[in-house]
Formats: C-alpha cells, structure tokens, sequence
C-alpha cells in the first residue's frame, strides 16, 4: 500500500505542469487587411524545454493596454519541443487600421527571489477595407 | 533489291550523321523568406541581497547574482526588461522601494547594461544575465523577511 502511494505521489510530482520559463513565438510579424470589423491572425506558441510549460496569450495596443481580443485558446498547457496554433481576432472598434502587440507569455519559476517572465512580442498591423 | 536496301540505310545513316542531339536547358529557383523570430529560455533566477546600510537589495550586492536566459533569434527584433510591478515584501516592510531592473547581452551580440529597448541585430544566440536593484531612499530600510520581485524580459 504505501508502495502504491510512493509511486503515485512519484507519478503525480512528473505529472505535474513544470513552472519554467522560455518562449517563442511565430509569426513575429503581420500585415492583414479584413473586409469585417475585426481581423484575425493565427500566432504559433512554442515551448523550447524538453517538458511542458503553461503559456498564455495577450494581446495589447502600442502602449501596452491590454486589448480586448478574442483569443483561442488564451492558456493552455504545451508539450516539450511542441507549438501550436492560436488564433487571435482583433476587433477594429470603429477605427480602419490598427496596430496590436500579439504576446506569449510564461509562468516564471515559483520560489526564487527574483523571477524572470519570458515575453515574446509579435508586431501585427490590421487594415480595414470597405 | 538487296542493293537498294544498302543504299537506303546508307542515306539513312548519312542524313542522321550531321544530326546533333539537342537538350534544353531550365532554371529552378528556390526562394525563402525567413522573417524576425525570437526564442527566450530562462536558464536561472537570480538572487538580491541586501547592503550593509540596508537601503540597497540587489542582485549586485555581494553574494548575489543575476538571472540568466539564453536569446535565439534571427536578428530585427529588440530586447527589454519592463518596470517591476509584481513585488512580494515583508509585512514589517511599508516604505517605498525603487525597483530598477537592467540587462546585459554577451555571446552572438554584446549589449552593456542597459535598462531601455535595445536592438538585437546580430543573428545567433546571446546570453542575458537580467539583474534587479531595489533601492529605499532617506532614512527607510529594508527589513527581515522574504522579497520577491518578477522581471519580465521581452523580445518583440
């Protein structure tokens, strides 16, 4: 019995999502024009560490405002060596272009003194067309 | 009969002989367009300690140390540290602190310590050690406790 707990604690402790940091992120960079009152962009997360990491996706405007975009999904977990797809929807919100920071981020290493955040920043201009 | 078909394979040979065999020839081009990527991978967290007047906590300080990540890229993007909004202090602590954090670059590219944007233009890898400063102005301290602090370190 207390085998089996070993081997569970043992397998729930590899299990566990690893809190490291490290990012990348493609297309880093984007043009597209949309005949609709958003425009969407598709962004591939990836993980370079050999085990999964928890990533999330913000978006914001050049100053650094979070923009309320829809993004699918915002949070997830992801595989070592893996990327997948996002997709990103921006809304115009009245104006015919706009200019928007797509943001992979990581969850930093829990207790240490000082944390590094991973962010990768993609720079992606939306153009509206009538 | 038999002459006649000498001679016609004759003729035939004849006219085949000035014959040169033709081939053309065609270009295949290949195009590729790698555009600005970047990779961060965080390799450790640094360590602040504490100044002998207890008004500085850095990761400069004796028996600190940087955090450390390692900067993939192609090139054309640029490299930043955002100010430090996440703190954790002790309860004892109340006083104001200015958190300023910096960042080097060594290896594909040199970058001296800097705490503003700076571009990555060679392609390759580099090595970011990011240190961070508290500081406490006048007559404040830092006190006994645990400090935590987040840098965010961000290529765009």
């Amino acid at each position: 019995m207390r085998r089996i707990a070993i081997l569970a604690a043992g397998l729930i402790a590899a299990l566990s999502p690893v809190a490291a940091t490290g990012q990348s992120m493609t297309p880093m960079r984007g043009e597209v024009r949309s005949f609709t009152d958003a425009f969407a962009v598709r962004v591939f997360p990836g993980n370079p560490y050999n085990q999964r990491i928890r990533v999330e996706v913000h978006v914001y405007d050049q100053d650094f405002q979070p923009v309320a975009a829809r993004i699918t999904p915002s949070a997830f977990l992801l595989a070592g060596q893996a990327s997948r797809p996002v997709l990103v929807v921006v809304p115009f919100d009245g104006a015919n272009e706009r200019k928007v920071r797509i943001c992979t981020e990581s969850i930093p290493f829990p207790s240490e003194q000082t944390q590094i955040r991973a962010q990768i920043c993609g720079k992606f201009f939306g153009h509206r067309r009538f | 009969m038999k002459f006649f078909r000498v001679a016609m394979a004759a003729s035939l040979l004849a006219a085949c002989a000035g014959q040169t065999a033709s081939a053309a020839t065609g270009n295949v081009l290949f195009n590729g367009t790698i555009t600005a990527t970047c990779t961060i991978t965080i390799n450790s967290n640094g360590t602040m300690t504490v100044s002998s007047n207890l008004q500085s906590l850095s990761s400069h300080n004796a028996g600190g140390s940087a955090g450390s990540a390692q900067v993939d890229t192609t090139g054309g993007v640029s490299l930043s540290v955002d100010p430090v909004t996440t703190t954790t202090v002790p309860a004892s602590d109340t006083t104001a602190t200015t958190w300023t954090p910096t960042f080097a670059t060594s290896g594909a590219q040199t970058i001296a310590e800097t705490g503003t944007a700076t571009a990555l233009t060679v392609p390759g890898t580099s090595t970011v050690a990011v240190n961070l400063a508290g500081t406490k102005s006048g007559t404040n301290r830092f006190s006994a406790g645990n400090y935590q602090a987040t840098v965010t370190l961000r290529c765009e």
